[in-house]
């Protein structure tokens, strides 16, 4: 018999979207050979609203039950308020629980059910650190926990309210040696027992730079970004620094490709190209064309386009500020950080110039990727923690 | 450093095994360090009506900062308690013993909020009351929980699943606390220091015509709140089948009666005694019975052991049969067989009792409980 585990996490499904989220559903759909589970969720689709979506009750996804319990009011409109008390100099304690509850997705049943069905489960994997579900679920079943944090600098983790979520599991899956370090740092919980388990990456064997040349039409050498072209992300800093370089580099033949759907005004300019969103087989070929990969986000927990571009032997070019992915890439010598405009033209005119530095760069990410995030490896190290975890608690 | 002292009372004038511990830890620790105390402005631990004015008070030379009550014990704790132990109920159910239990004092963890981390490590008493189950959460990294647990229902309720999984270090009583909180939480692998407990030596000049208020032949002491839950019930059914089988002796009761208790020759009711009587009868004491099954820490047998008086204690209460065990002062009995132990005991003298005085002389001196507090310190402090 497949020992149980139930999976919580704040939304999952058909139309999900969300790194955290598609992380729950894939490393699920891999344990569930392994694991009787039960994923505990809520009927919401949207993370800004929360509005119910879905229907309350179990539905089977990938061939596993989940049970979605209703969310009793959608995410306050005036929700910005509660954030900006709680996140505020002098806040109280109160306004920290209100920020909780407002924030949401505030479901009392799941953690009803939770608590009942937690009794005979051995452990519970939680993914998340932030919201309803794991602030206040994890407390309940403390010593069958593992929690998947997928935490980064912002003002939420310096709250007094995720104490609890942070030094009473069994267990924490970090992503990242930076999740770590971050996490070590802010709430001195090192006696947890942890590890970094990460998420796999999957390549495609057949990508082609050509289909993607002649589907895009696209020539000569290129810098590839991939996902929500949107500030959070990075990206206001990465036109700026092209158009400067550009500027200074004006007769480089040189071409910034922006994959994924727009969010900001994108500059028009005939050496900056947006295709918009792609399929997965066009992103591999994409990277599978380029000269390298540009990943300016500087709050992540996790970057997966970083980890594509190294599974397919392509150097990351990432901000000197970006505690992940700069610390991944000096970890794995798979890529380069700029500190200026000056030093990103730089970085860029090297990797063209020199093919066989970027070959070098991509081929020690890719060994870096295969050492640590491939599928078999992650699974392994998930059900050596669930057995040990069940161990402790025999 | 600077360490913080968490407890639901605190004064000269509150009574309370874990309110006397933490007092005693406070004044001990300030020896060498900066000590202050957070507490409630209750000194009743039923109604935790507010007794002190709220704000910062001095006891013992240290600052004691009082925050008000907001809500005491509800009028309906008990039918709550009853539902949570025997019926149906929900999660939100046990979420709201806390505040139902009292003392309800949210300035209390406000102030853990603002304040906590300039403390080098917080102590926090008793497990059981909301300003350790909810402040303890505030300042995981630099504190200690002194637990004083014992096996009983709330400890599996739903706010403690997770307090007893966070503290940096525990302080326990006793090896048996230990054993029963890692029963329950699986949290073995926090670390912990048995802190025990440090005593006065005990008073030189004892009144020695004491013995004589007492008819001739073995007297047999019990001290302590005369009431059916400490035991003293059994301990009367277990006196009379020893006399029924032939034993001589008088019982002596000493402390507030709280029960009926049928008039005979044989058993002497004291009523409570000053601690002057107190060790005067210790001392002149044949043995010394503690019937309670449900001790924390059999305080009593230290002080019977202090002037080298043996005890007698049921095998069904681990702690107090384990500090029979441990210092080889008295003996244990099983269920039903208190008669035959009582005449053994009775039959083979004082020697026990010799043995336990030296031992405790050493494990209850206060340089050895500072040294296990300075431990405690250590593992605690960030």
């Amino acid at each position: 018999m497949r020992p149980p585990l139930l999976v919580v996490v704040q939304r999952y499904g058909e139309g999900v979207a969300g790194g955290a989220e598609a992380h729950a559903r894939e490393l699920t759909r891999r344990l569930a050979p392994h694991l009787d589970i039960e994923v505990l969720t809520t009927t919401a689709q949207d993370y800004r609203t929360w509005e119910n979506h879905f229907t309350a009750g179990i539905e089977w996804v990938d061939d596993v039950p989940v049970h979605r319990f209703p969310v009793l009011r959608p995410r306050a409109w005036d929700f910005k308020l509660y954030e900006r008390r709680a996140f505020a100099e002098g806040h109280t304690l109160e306004d920290e629980r209100i920020f909780v509850d407002q924030q949401g997705p505030y479901s009392p049943e799941l953690l009803e059910y939770l608590w009942r069905r937690g009794r005979d489960v051995p452990h519970v994997l939680f993914f998340t650190y932030i919201y309803y579900p794991t602030v206040r679920g994890l407390p309940i079943v403390p010593e069958k926990a593992v929690l998947v944090p997928t935490a980064h600098a912002e003002p939420a983790l310096l709250l007094s309210i995720y104490e609890p979520v942070f030094h009473a599991p069994r267990a924490i899956a970090f992503n990242t040696e930076e999740e770590r370090a971050l996490v070590h740092r802010r709430f001195r919980n090192e006696r947890v027992p942890n590890d970094i388990l990460g998420v796999g990456v999957d390549v495609p064997a057949d990508r082609s730079a050509d289909r993607f040349r002649q589907r895009f039409g696209i020539e000569g050498p290129f810098v590839l970004y991939v996902g929500r072209v949107v500030e959070s992300k990075g990206c206001r800093e990465l036109f700026g620094h092209w158009e400067r370089w550009r500027r200074a580099q004006p007769e480089r033949r040189v071409t910034l490709v922006l994959a994924g759907q727009a969010e900001m005004a994108i500059p028009r300019r005939e050496d900056v190209r947006h295709i918009g969103i792609v399929s997965d087989e066009e992103k591999y070929d994409a990277y599978e064309a380029c000269t390298a990969v540009a990943v300016p986000e500087l709050l992540s927990s996790m970057s997966m386009v970083t980890l594509e571009s190294w599974a397919c032997g392509r150097p990351v070019i990432s901000d000197a500020a970006s505690p992940v992915v700069w610390g991944m890439s000096r970890r794995s010598g798979g890529g380069l950080a700029y500190r200026s405009a000056a030093e990103f033209g730089e970085i860029v005119e090297m990797l063209v110039d020199q093919p066989d530095v970027a070959r070098t760069l991509g081929a020690s990410g890719k060994r870096f990727v295969e050492s640590t995030y491939t599928w078999p490896r992650i699974i392994e190290t998930y059900l050596d923690l669930f057995a040990e975890v069940r161990m402790r608690n025999a | 450093m600077r360490i913080l002292i968490v407890v639901q009372r605190y004064g000269a004038d509150v009574v309370g095994g874990s309110e006397s511990h933490a007092r005693s830890t406070a004044m001990r620790l300030s020896l060498s360090h900066h000590v202050e105390i957070a507490t409630t402005t209750a000194s009743d631990f039923w109604t935790w009506a507010s007794h002190y004015p709220a704000g910062d008070d001095e006891v013992d030379g240290l600052r004691v900062r009082r925050f008000p009550v907001a809500s005491g014990r509800s009028p309906s704790f008990k039918e709550i308690e009853d539902r949570l132990v025997f019926g149906q109920h929900s999660l939100a159910d046990e979420e709201r013993w806390l505040a139902a239990q009292g003392p309800h004092c949210p300035e209390l963890l406000e102030f853990l909020h603002r304040e906590g981390r300039s403390y080098d490590a917080v102590l926090f008493y008793t497990y059981i009351y909301e300003p350790t189950a909810l402040g303890l959460r505030i300042v995981p990294e630099r504190s200690a929980l002194i637990s004083t647990a014992h096996d009983e229902w709330p400890l599996r309720f739903a706010p403690y699943r997770a307090l007893f999984q966070m503290p940096r270090a525990f302080g326990f009583l006793t090896p048996e606390e230990r054993d029963v909180v890692h029963g329950v939480f699986h949290n073995g692998h926090i670390p912990y220091e048995v802190i025990g407990v440090g005593m006065d030596a005990p008073p030189e000049d004892r009144d020695a015509s004491y013995r004589t208020r007492f008819p001739a032949g073995p007297l047999v002491v019990y001290l302590g709140q005369v009431r059916e839950g400490k035991g003293v019930g059994e301990l009367l059914d277990g006196w009379t089948a020893y006399r029924d089988g032939g034993g001589r002796g008088t019982l002596a009761l000493a402390g507030v009666q709280r029960m009926e208790i049928a008039s005979r020759d044989d058993v002497v009711a004291l009523g409570r005694v000053s601690d002057e009587e107190k060790w005067s009868l210790l001392a002149c004491a044949d043995v010394l019975v503690l019937p309670s099954r449900l001790e924390s820490l059999g305080i009593v047998l230290l002080e019977a052991w202090q002037v080298g008086t043996p005890v007698l204690v049921p095998s069904a209460n681990k702690v107090t049969s384990g500090q029979v065990t441990r210092s080889g002062g008295g003996w244990v009995y099983d269920d039903g067989a208190f008669a035959p132990a009582l005449a053994g005991a009775l039959g083979a003298g004082r020697a026990p009792g010799e043995s336990a005085r030296r031992w405790v002389r050493e494990e209850c001196s206060w340089e050895s409980f500072d040294r296990r507090l300075g431990r405690l310190l250590e593992l605690a402090a960030a």
